[in-house]
C-alpha cells in the first residue's frame, strides 16, 4: 500500500497531477487565494512542463519584455515618464504575466508551449504601440513635437492597420488610441477600465450604451490619451454609441480629424462603392496632411505578408476543425487573431508566433498528441466575448472538458486582400473594412450572425457558446432568434451573460454559475475538476 | 593517478564550484518567487495599490473647460 502511495507520487511528481478528480485530481481551484484570484502556488505540472513554464515562458516573457522595450523605445526614459503619467500602462501591464497565467492554467504539453507564443506575439505588439506612443508623446517631450510625433497617424481601434499600409515604408506609423489604453488593459487588468467608465458618466452621460464606447470616451475625459500624433481618423465602430465617442474625440483633441465610417448596412453594392470611396477620401486626407503621397508599392508589400499570415491561419484552422491535434487554446486562439488581423503587419511579432506554432502543430499531427486529451465538447463561441473574463474558456476546458476550438473574433476578417491591381485592392479593401470587430457577426445583419451554423459544421463543433452583451441593442435584439434556432436545430448552446470590459455588471463567477447549471441541469455531466465549480475571484485582476 | 598541484588548477576548481553555487542558488531564489507567485503578490498588494494612488492624486486637464470649436479645421472633403 505504501510503496504504490509512493509510486503514484513520484509519478505525480514527475508527470503532474491528472487532469480528472477520479483519477485523483489536480484540484486546480484549490491553488486561489480567495477573492484575489492570486495563487497560493503556482501549479505543479510535472518537471518537465513545470520548468518549461518557469523559464520559457514566465522568465522568457520577463527578459523579453525589456528587451522590446530597448528596442521600440527611442529613449528608455520615455517608457519610465509614460508609466508614472498614464493610470492605463503602469496599473495595466504590470501583471502582464499573471495574464499568461490565468489563460494557461492547467494547459500542459504542446498545448502550453504553443498557446504561450500567441501570447508572446501580442505582448510583444503591445509593448510596439506603447513605445510608439511614448516615442512620440508630445506631454513627455516639454511640449515638443518631435520627429517621432510629425510621423505618427493616429486612429480609432476599429480602423484597421491594413489602410495605413500606404506609408509604412515612408516611416509612418499607424497607432490605435484604444487598442492599448482600453482594449488590452480589460484582458490583462480589469480594474483600470472602471476608471474611465465612471468618468464618462460622471459628466451626464447615460450609463446603458455600450461600456466600450464609454470607457474609450472616458480616456479623453480623464485627459488619458498621449498627444502622439498631428492628425486623427475616427470611425462610428458600426454601432450608434461609438458615434458620441468620435464626437468626443474630435473635441478634446482637438487635432484635424477624418471620420470614416463603417456602413450600418453593407451587403449593398452601391454602399460597397461608396465606401471604396471614403477609404480614397481617406487616403486623400493623409496624403494632404503628411505631404507623403499613396505608395502601391508599401501597400503591396505589406498586403502579402498580411495574406501569407492569413494563409497560415487558414493551414492551422484545417488542423483544427479536421483532428485532435490542433495545440492553440481558446482564449489564446481568440486573442490573438482578433489582435493580430486588427492591428495588421506593423512588426515580424505575428508571422514568428506563427511560424513556431505551426511547427508545433505539424509536432502533434505527426506524433499523434492530442493536446487536450480531456475534451468532451467541441465548442465554438459565438459574438463578442468578455474581455475581463477572455479566459474563461481556459477555466471551461479544466473544469468540464468543454473545448473552445474556434470563435467568432478569429472568423471575422476571413479573407485575403487582391494585390493584382489597385482597384482589386480597393474593392477587398472596402470588405475588409465593412467586417470590423463587433460587425460582420454581430450587428451586421442575419446573414451574418447565422454563419454560425456553417462555421459550427466547418470546425466540427458539437455545442455553442453564445456570449451575450448585455449592452448592445444590436445583439440584444436577435437573442430570440438564436433561442428558437438552437431549439429548432437541436443545438447544445448556453449563454454567457456580460458587459464587455465591465466586470461590475456581470461577474466571473456569474458566468460560471450559469455554464456550471447548463452542464448539470441540461448534459447531465459531472465536473472534471470539481474544486474549480465555486470560487471567489471577485477582486482579481 | 597524479593529483593536480597547479594553482591554476586549483582556482578554476574553485571558480566552478562558486559559479554553481551561486547559479544553483539564483535558480533557487527564482523558482520560489515563480512557484509561490511571489511576483504577482507584490504587485497586487503593494505596487498596484501605491500606482493607484498616485494616479487618483494626479492633477489632470479638465477637457470640459475647453471650447468645442467647429470651425477650427476645414471639413475635409474630396469627392466634389
Amino acid at each position: 500500500m505504501a510503496k504504490k502511495k509512493l509510486t503514484k507520487t513520484l509519478k505525480d511528481f514527475w508527470n503532474g497531477k491528472p487532469h480528472s478528480g477520479e483519477e485523483g485530481g489536480r484540484r486546480l481551484g484549490d491553488l486561489y487565494e480567495d477573492k484575489t484570484g492570486l495563487l497560493k502556488h503556482r501549479e505543479w505540472r510535472g518537471v518537465k512542463d513545470t520548468f518549461y513554464y518557469m523559464y520559457n515562458i514566465w522568465g522568457y516573457n520577463y527578459v523579453h519584455m525589456v528587451l522590446d522595450i530597448l528596442k521600440f523605445s527611442n529613449n528608455p526614459i520615455d517608457f519610465i515618464k509614460g508609466t508614472w503619467r498614464y493610470r492605463w500602462m503602469g496599473q495595466t501591464y504590470l501583471p502582464v504575466i499573471h495574464w499568461f497565467e490565468r489563460g494557461l492554467q492547467g494547459v500542459r504539453g504542446e498545448a502550453l508551449r504553443a498557446s504561450a507564443w500567441h501570447y508572446r506575439a501580442m505582448v510583444s505588439a503591445s509593448i510596439h504601440q506603447i513605445c510608439n506612443f511614448f516615442n512620440a508623446d508630445t506631454r513627455l517631450h516639454g511640449g515638443k513635437e518631435n520627429d517621432a510625433y510629425r510621423h505618427t497617424i493616429f486612429a480609432n481601434e476599429t480602423t484597421c492597420g491594413t489602410l495605413f499600409y500606404p506609408w509604412k515604408d515612408a516611416g509612418y506609423q499607424y497607432l490605435p488610441m484604444e487598442m492599448i489604453p482600453y482594449f488590452v488593459t480589460c484582458h490583462v487588468n480589469s480594474h483600470t477600465v472602471l476608471n474611465y467608465i465612471d468618468a464618462v458618466q460622471s459628466i451626464g452621460l447615460p450609463g446603458d450604451p455600450c461600456p466600450m464606447c464609454q470607457a474609450e470616451s472616458g480616456l479623453f475625459v480623464l485627459d488619458d490619451v498621449p498627444d502622439s500624433a498631428p492628425i486623427i481618423i475616427t470611425c462610428n465602430e458600426a454601432c450608434d454609441a461609438s458615434v458620441s465617442t468620435h464626437t468626443l474625440q474630435d473635441w478634446f483633441a482637438n487635432k484635424p480629424l477624418f471620420a470614416l465610417p463603417i456602413p450600418m448596412q453593407f451587403d449593398d453594392p452601391l454602399l460597397k462603392k461608396y465606401c471604396m470611396n471614403e477609404i480614397e477620401e481617406m487616403w486623400k486626407f493623409i496624403e494632404e496632411q503628411t505631404g507623403v503621397p499613396f505608395s502601391w508599392e508599401s501597400m503591396k508589400k505589406y498586403l502579402e505578408r498580411q495574406n501569407k499570415l492569413q494563409r497560415d491561419e487558414w493551414e492551422k484552422w484545417e488542423v483544427a476543425s479536421k483532428t485532435d491535434f490542433y495545440p492553440i487554446n481558446g482564449v489564446a486562439q481568440a486573442l490573438f487573431r482578433i489582435y493580430s488581423t486588427q492591428y495588421g503587419i506593423q512588426g515580424d511579432f505575428w508571422e514568428e508566433a506563427s511560424e513556431k506554432v505551426k511547427k508545433i502543430m505539424y509536432k502533434c499531427v505527426e506524433k499523434k498528441i492530442n493536446p487536450f486529451p480531456q475534451t468532451r465538447h467541441r465548442v465554438i463561441a459565438w459574438s463578442c466575448a468578455p474581455l475581463y473574463y477572455s479566459n474563461w474558456c481556459t477555466w471551461a476546458y479544466n473544469c468540464w472538458g468543454l473545448n473552445t476550438i474556434i470563435n467568432m473574433d478569429s472568423l471575422m476578417f476571413d479573407m485575403e486582400i487582391r494585390t493584382d491591381s489597385y482597384e482589386n485592392m480597393l474593392e477587398d479593401m472596402a470588405t475588409y473594412h465593412m467586417w470590423a470587430p463587433m460587425r460582420r457577426m454581430a450587428v451586421g445583419g442575419m446573414h451574418h450572425i447565422f454563419e454560425l451554423w456553417d462555421y459550427m459544421k466547418r470546425f466540427n463543433c458539437d455545442m455553442v457558446a453564445m456570449y451575450d452583451q448585455l449592452q448592445c441593442k444590436g445583439m440584444q435584439g436577435v437573442h430570440g432568434l438564436f433561442e428558437d434556432e438552437f431549439r429548432k436545430r437541436n443545438i447544445n448552446a448556453f449563454w454567457i451573460p456580460h458587459a464587455l470590459p465591465d466586470s461590475r455588471t456581470v461577474s466571473r463567477a456569474e458566468i460560471r454559475r450559469q455554464i456550471n447549471d447548463y452542464m448539470t441541469t441540461v448534459m447531465h455531466e459531472e465536473p472534471l475538476d470539481p474544486s474549480l465549480l465555486d470560487f471567489d475571484d471577485s477582486m482579481t485582476w | 593517478m597524479k593529483k593536480c598541484s597547479c594553482s591554476f588548477g586549483k582556482k578554476l576548481g574553485k571558480f566552478l564550484l562558486k559559479f554553481c553555487g551561486i547559479f544553483v542558488a539564483l535558480n533557487a531564489v527564482i523558482f520560489v518567487i515563480f512557484f509561490f507567485d511571489l511576483d504577482g503578490k507584490l504587485l497586487f498588494n503593494v505596487v498596484e495599490p501605491f500606482l493607484k494612488k498616485h494616479y487618483d492624486n494626479m492633477e489632470r486637464r479638465d477637457v470640459l473647460k475647453e471650447p468645442y470649436d467647429l470651425n477650427k479645421f476645414p471639413v475635409y472633403k474630396y469627392d466634389d
